[in-house]
């Protein structure tokens, strides 16, 4: 059933997850503690600012309260334990300025989903059309056909998600008020499974996820085409041809094979960077998504948002590869062999 | 020398101005150069439109005229001439660009080479790490440093240099990988060359074109995050680079108020940057692996 390659193979996958996890978590602890101030009398000082007040000095005994409370006692050393023990053992992201005195996970979990949500699905379209329309050009690598799409892609691949999605807005929400421009549902509707709702999610989720198709798709075709045209020069695809194998066997049985696999690992690679870009995007179409959480957050240096924002998406992100890893041995047969 | 000669034989024809290369190349580095001109140009041509003012400075002209022979793009709301004003932008965000690109290939070449060269654990544990940084979404974290720093240009490009590394690391290992067993490296160890001087006068002229494929990746990377957190407002205030023009623009509500090219502009600027630099990139790539070439057909 399992072979010793393969048991091998997903346990060392868990390790490299579980240290990547722990590495990035003290990079960012630290990295956040290098900034000079602490978070606390920030916020203070910002609120001081803000509406011209002095806070007295009975108030500082409580600032020393909030400061057990956010975790910013004693020296870094200790603060990192108590950070690593809340993050890893209690889930527990502190409390929230934005919303205090409601818990950050508290926030975040009621916004991951529409995040992932939107981000998984757009993600997983751009790239199923990507590799379709990569594999035909690929295909007819040459034509005029070929030349055109490839240079429209090149054009297209580099261009930030945000940028496109101030264009969408722009053309599709303003000057011709085609697609709503905010939020992600309609008000008039009650949430919960009816069709109303679902067609107003969809309505509400076509431009946001439009500005990542339209450019990540172009992406993912100008790799599979090269894969393709790889492929396409190796001898046994001549052979195969030889042989008279119809063209969708060809396609579906040697062609796409070989592309599945670096494609998988390519998907897994630019997550990261799919979601940097994606934040924003949520953040101009104000989707109640993690990204426009970020903004807020940072408009209004909500230290622990900022951090569990952070946290909460290399976590998302990892698990996401691990979870790609793990699948991966399904469609690569050389990793499951004995 | 030799070497290096060839490259830029390959680059160039016998004219300097004469770009050979790939049509991929052609395009990208001429609009490449026209915006550079222009930003070069920036304090000539704002001097003589603004007669010695600057062009983020408030009240200069009425407010929000509309696009006319004096003002091609028109006024925004302070008052500012939004011509002069993507001038300066343009300026700012390719000297933002290219600083962070340069301190991150930098960064690149010594990891890399470190890398390709001592092998073995030291590779894989670089290795790792650069691939970790490239997985992670590093965004947030930019945005948190930039919303608690005050920053100057420099401290800007070191902190978008700090995330935009790994690209280029990867492009510029992956061929040291593959040049270190190309068969004159072997001919230069056995003539009696110490590594020092193979990487430096074998293996190092060989690789300009992928430092330059990696710089361009860098500027890209480190420019897309310049631009992401400047679009809600975060970095130095008084360099106005693109994308803080956006984040003035969206402030105002241009797009709602039918200001459109308070937008437009800004954007277009960015995405004929973002456009000339990948195919520079791509270009490149065709020049200097000519297996790609058949594989890019252009």
């Amino acid at each position: 059933m399992i072979s010793k390659r393969m048991i091998k193979y997903i346990s060392v996958k868990i390790l490299v997850y579980l240290v990547t996890l722990f590495a990035a978590f003290s990079v960012v602890f630290f990295f956040l503690r290098l900034i000079p101030g602490d978070p606390v009398s920030r916020f203070i000082r910002q609120i001081e600012q803000r509406y011209s007040i002095q806070l007295a000095q009975v108030t500082r005994e409580i600032i020393a309260e909030y400061k057990r409370k956010f975790g910013l006692e004693g020296d870094i050393l200790t603060q990192y334990i108590s950070y690593l023990r809340r993050v890893f053992l209690e889930f527990d992201l502190g409390p929230s300025f934005l919303n205090f005195p409601n818990p950050v996970q508290d926030l975040i979990a009621w916004r991951l989903p529409w995040s992932i949500g939107l981000l998984g699905v757009a993600t997983l379209i751009s790239w199923i059309i990507g590799i379709i329309a990569g594999t035909l050009v690929g295909w007819k690598r040459g034509s005029k056909v070929d030349s055109i799409v490839f240079g429209i892609s090149l054009c297209m691949s580099q261009i930030p998600f945000y940028l496109l999605a101030l264009f969408l807005v722009m053309f599709l929400a303003y000057i011709f008020a085609i697609f709503p421009s905010r939020w992600a549902f309609s008000p008039t509707v009650t949430p919960g499974f009816n069709l109303a709702f679902i067609s107003s999610l969809i309505y509400h989720a076509t431009l946001p996820s439009l500005s990542l198709i339209l450019i990540s798709s172009f992406g993912w075709l100008i790799s599979t085409r090269s894969i393709t045209i790889t492929t396409l020069g190796e001898d046994y695809l001549l052979f195969a041809q030889a042989k008279g194998l119809r063209k969708f066997r060809i396609l579906n049985r040697y062609i796409l094979r070989n592309i599945l696999l670096p494609q998988t690992t390519g998907l897994a690679m630019s997550l990261g960077f799919i979601v940097n870009g994606f934040y924003l995007v949520e953040w101009i179409f104000s989707y109640p998504g993690v990204g426009t959480l970020l903004v807020q957050a940072i408009n209004a240096l909500d230290y622990n948002t900022v951090q569990g924002v952070i946290l909460t998406s290399i976590f998302t992100v990892l698990t996401a590869n691990l979870i790609i890893d793990l699948v991966y041995p399904l469609i690569d047969p050389r990793v499951r062999s004995e | 020398m030799t070497r290096q000669k060839s490259f830029i034989q390959k680059i160039k024809g016998g004219s300097p101005l004469l770009i050979k290369g790939t049509l991929t190349f052609r395009v990208g580095f001429f609009t490449l150069l026209f915006l550079t001109i222009l930003a070069v140009l920036e304090p000539y041509i704002n001097n003589h439109l603004l007669k010695g003012h600057s062009s983020t400075e408030f009240g200069l002209f009425p407010k929000l005229l509309p696009p006319s022979f004096e003002h091609p793009l028109g006024t925004d709301h302070f008052g500012r001439d939004i011509f002069s004003l993507q001038l300066t932008g343009l300026k700012y965000s390719l000297i933002i660009g290219l600083l962070a690109g340069g301190i991150a290939t930098l960064i690149a070449v010594i990891i890399a080479t470190a890398s390709g060269y001592l092998g073995g654990k030291v590779d894989r544990i670089l290795n790792a790490m650069t691939n970790s940084v490239l997985v992670i979404p590093t965004l947030p974290i930019i945005l948190a440093i930039a919303a608690y720093v005050r920053m100057n240009l420099l401290m800007m490009s070191f902190t978008l240099a700090a995330f935009s590394w790994p690209w280029p690391t990867r492009v510029i290992r992956a061929q040291i990988l593959s040049l270190k067993e190309r068969p004159y490296v072997d001919l230069a160890k056995v003539s009696g060359l110490n590594s020092f001087e193979i990487m430096f006068f074998e293996i190092l002229p060989n690789l300009m074109p992928f430092i330059g494929v990696g710089f361009a990746n860098a500027i890209i990377g480190a420019m897309i995050a310049e631009t992401g957190l400047r679009l809600i407002g975060l970095g130095p205030g008084d360099i106005p680079s693109l994308g803080l023009l956006l984040f003035w623009s969206m402030g105002f509500g241009a797009i709602a108020q039918g200001y459109y090219q308070m937008v437009l502009a800004p954007a277009a600027f960015l995405i004929s940057i973002f456009i000339s630099l990948n195919l520079i990139n791509v270009g490149l790539e065709e020049i200097f692996n000519p297996r790609l070439k058949k594989v890019t057909g252009l």
